[in-house]
């Protein structure tokens, strides 16, 4: 028989009390509103459900269509193994960000209107239809996952050779929609202009979150590689993830140099050193994002190990996910006069809906062939199924 | 613009702060209580005290306005008759339009479970039937007038003119981002107002549209290199493998 205290692992408790903190949550925003719900207001209308769930949750899954392009484009055999888990990252993510709009947008059952109601002129119409697209995209990239699964053999045939025949043009479309939404949602930006601190405005911003999305996308898929071998009992070679790391370091370096060039091209300079919080809060991503990551990956005791490339990943995806909360919160701070930090209700829906995607991804390992695994796992879940008994 | 676009002409130095275009418009609008201090979800228009002059605060019902290219779902658009209209019918509550907004007048509804966006809309069905904007209309001063954006922008023109020494030599709204069709003079510098400078000197949809043209662009060329490369590697597959052949028999010799 199974009992209590074997079911309620740390993790397991740590995950209930998250989810009961976003039910909460989310009867807040749903019932009783959103002043009670969040801290958003007329002079700061966008919080952390842009800035985090929707900004970082697109960038963070641009591993998807990198390893896909490597692998199915540039013959990069080498990453094979990864690229279906690469792909059901990104289709999580982007599938968790959609999830997000429920929470976010002021009318959430209206969410269909720019299926139907266009507007050519709007950086935001652009981003909507290519995050459709490319979700849809993503889910055929994945689908034979769960074709894999269908009983019916001859079905099963014919559906996987289909795919296998849409396979390379599906790729080729994900490379070019990801390019352009994840491009634009940078471009939403450029509008703002006069609203904007200058340490964080450009009209390039496009071509900076395209350069950003990289390295922290591919920091992402590192990070769920090593927690997939960990604790799913992936079998990849561990090479793997050094070889990954190498590609990020001169990515680093290229969004640092577009940054910095860029800042001093429109005369940002001087912001630089200001005695102001955003001084801070613009070194602090700096050194997130580009300096400490790009000292931690080319350090010989840290690149050597999984575990250590895992921790350097984790620095950049928070330096990633400064770079974007400062650009569309920070930034903003002083033009609107306004000072918002997030309430508890709106983190808690964010890291709910997180959790929900590592959940999913975990779910997918264990039940779907996506990364070849080693028998440890299903000996131990024997073990346990006997212990049942 | 067209001929009939039609505008209102804020004069700063006629306005003594009464608060009854605030009124009229909360009365014309069916929003309850008091003029409001600043601009607000039920509030379309506030007199603010700025030093010894009042300025009226409202949407400038830009020529170009920016919450109008930001809709994804095109739910504001810039009427002929010169008002800037927002179609709840269509909004989807992104609230990009607020932030995008130079001037921040978009407002929230931020205590309603379905939330609009709120702003001035001149009075639109009022005008449309021949009427002028309820704010104008109670205006005892003449600090507001209202009349085509051509013929407000040369009485303005002649009050600078014809009172030296009197007004800035500014009409505010005339050319800032593009233009707009509330138009204001003054007496006193507009910085010293809160009126922002213009951040471009082009209306600022045009900074958007300049980023959104590089879409064809990015598709034939990423497109095309994307297939080149495909091609390439390939290519390289097929060379080896034949080159895997013809290896074979001399290794087997």
């Amino acid at each position: 028989m199974p009992n209590i205290k074997s079911f309620l692992t740390p993790w397991r408790i740590i995950t209930g009390l998250i989810f009961t903190a976003g039910a909460v949550a989310t009867y807040m925003r749903f019932v009783l509103g959103w002043h009670a719900a969040t801290n958003l207001s007329d002079g700061q209308p966008w919080g952390i459900w842009v800035g985090v769930s929707t900004l970082c949750g697109v960038g963070l899954s641009a591993g998807g269509f990198a390893i896909a392009a490597a692998v199915y484009l540039l013959g990069m055999e080498r990453y094979r193994p990864i690229s279906r888990a690469a792909v059901v990252i990104a289709f999580l993510g982007y599938t968790t960000v959609c999830a997000g709009y429920a929470w976010e947008l002021g009318l959430p059952w209206n969410f269909w209107h720019p299926i139907f109601m266009w507007n050519r002129a709007s950086v935001l119409f652009e981003v909507v239809w290519c995050i459709m697209l490319y979700t849809t995209v993503l889910a055929l990239e994945f689908s034979p996952a769960l074709i894999e699964k269908l009983p019916w053999q001859k079905m099963r045939q014919t559906l996987l050779t289909w795919q296998h025949r849409v396979l390379i043009g599906l790729v080729l479309i994900g490379v070019l929609l990801s390019s352009l939404h994840q491009s634009f949602l940078g471009g939403l930006f450029i509008i703002f202009k006069g609203k904007v601190y200058p340490l964080w405005y450009s009209q390039y911003q496009t071509t900076q979150f395209y350069l950003s999305a990289l390295p922290a996308g591919l920091a992402m898929v590192i990070i769920a590689m090593y927690l997939s071998m960990r604790s799913l009992n992936a079998k990849l070679d561990p090479k793997l993830l050094g070889e990954l790391s190498r590609v990020i370091t001169p990515l680093l370096v290229i969004f640092g140099l577009f940054r910095f060039v860029d800042l001093l091209r429109q005369h940002a300079g001087e912001y630089l050193f200001m005695a102001r919080p955003e001084t801070f809060y613009f070194w602090l991503e700096i050194a997130l994002f580009i300096v400490v990551p790009l000292v931690l990956f080319n350090m010989k005791r840290v690149n050597a190990t999984p575990i250590g490339l895992y921790w350097a990943s984790a620095v950049t995806v928070m330096g990633f996910i400064a770079h974007r909360v400062n650009v569309s919160i920070t930034s903003l701070e002083r033009a609107t006069g306004t000072h918002y930090v997030p309430k508890w209700s709106e983190l808690a829906v964010t890291i709910m809906l997180i959790s929900a995607a590592v959940i999913a991804f975990r779910l997918a390992v264990l039940h779907l062939k996506i990364f070849p695994r080693t028998e440890a796992r299903n000996a131990w879940l024997v073990n346990e199924a006997a212990a049942a008994d | 613009m067209t001929k009939e676009t039609r505008a209102i002409l804020i004069d700063i130095t006629k306005c003594i702060g009464c608060q009854q275009c605030s009124a009229a418009c909360k009365t014309a609008h069916n929003q309850p209580g008091d003029p409001e201090p600043t601009l607000a979800a039920a509030a379309f228009t506030a007199v603010e005290p700025r030093g010894e002059k009042f300025v009226r605060r409202m949407c400038l019902h830009c020529e170009d306005p920016a919450c109008a290219s930001v809709c994804p779902v095109g739910g504001i658009k810039k009427t002929a008759q010169g008002a800037v209209r927002y179609d709840g019918s269509k909004c989807i509550g992104c609230r990009y339009c607020m932030i995008a907004c130079p001037y921040s007048v978009p407002k929230y509804q931020w205590t309603k479970l379905a939330p609009y966006v709120t702003k001035c809309d001149m009075c639109a069905e009022k005008v449309l039937g021949g009427g002028q904007p309820a704010c104008v209309e109670a205006c005892p001063t003449g600090a507001s007038t209202f009349g085509t954006r051509e013929a407000l922008l040369l009485e303005a023109r002649k009050r600078i003119v014809e009172n030296p020494g009197v007004y800035v030599n500014r009409i505010y709204g005339e050319n800032e981002l593009g233009g707009t069709s509330v138009l204001y003079i003054s007496d006193v510098a507009f910085e010293k107002l809160g009126f922002i400078e213009p951040p471009a000197q082009q209306p600022l949809p045009t900074l958007s549209a300049a980023a959104l043209a590089e879409v064809p662009t990015v598709v034939a060329i990423g497109g095309s290199v994307l297939a080149g490369l495909y091609w390439i590697t390939e290519r390289r597959k097929q060379v080896a493998l034949v080159e895997a052949a013809q290896r074979e028999p001399k290794e087997r010799s």
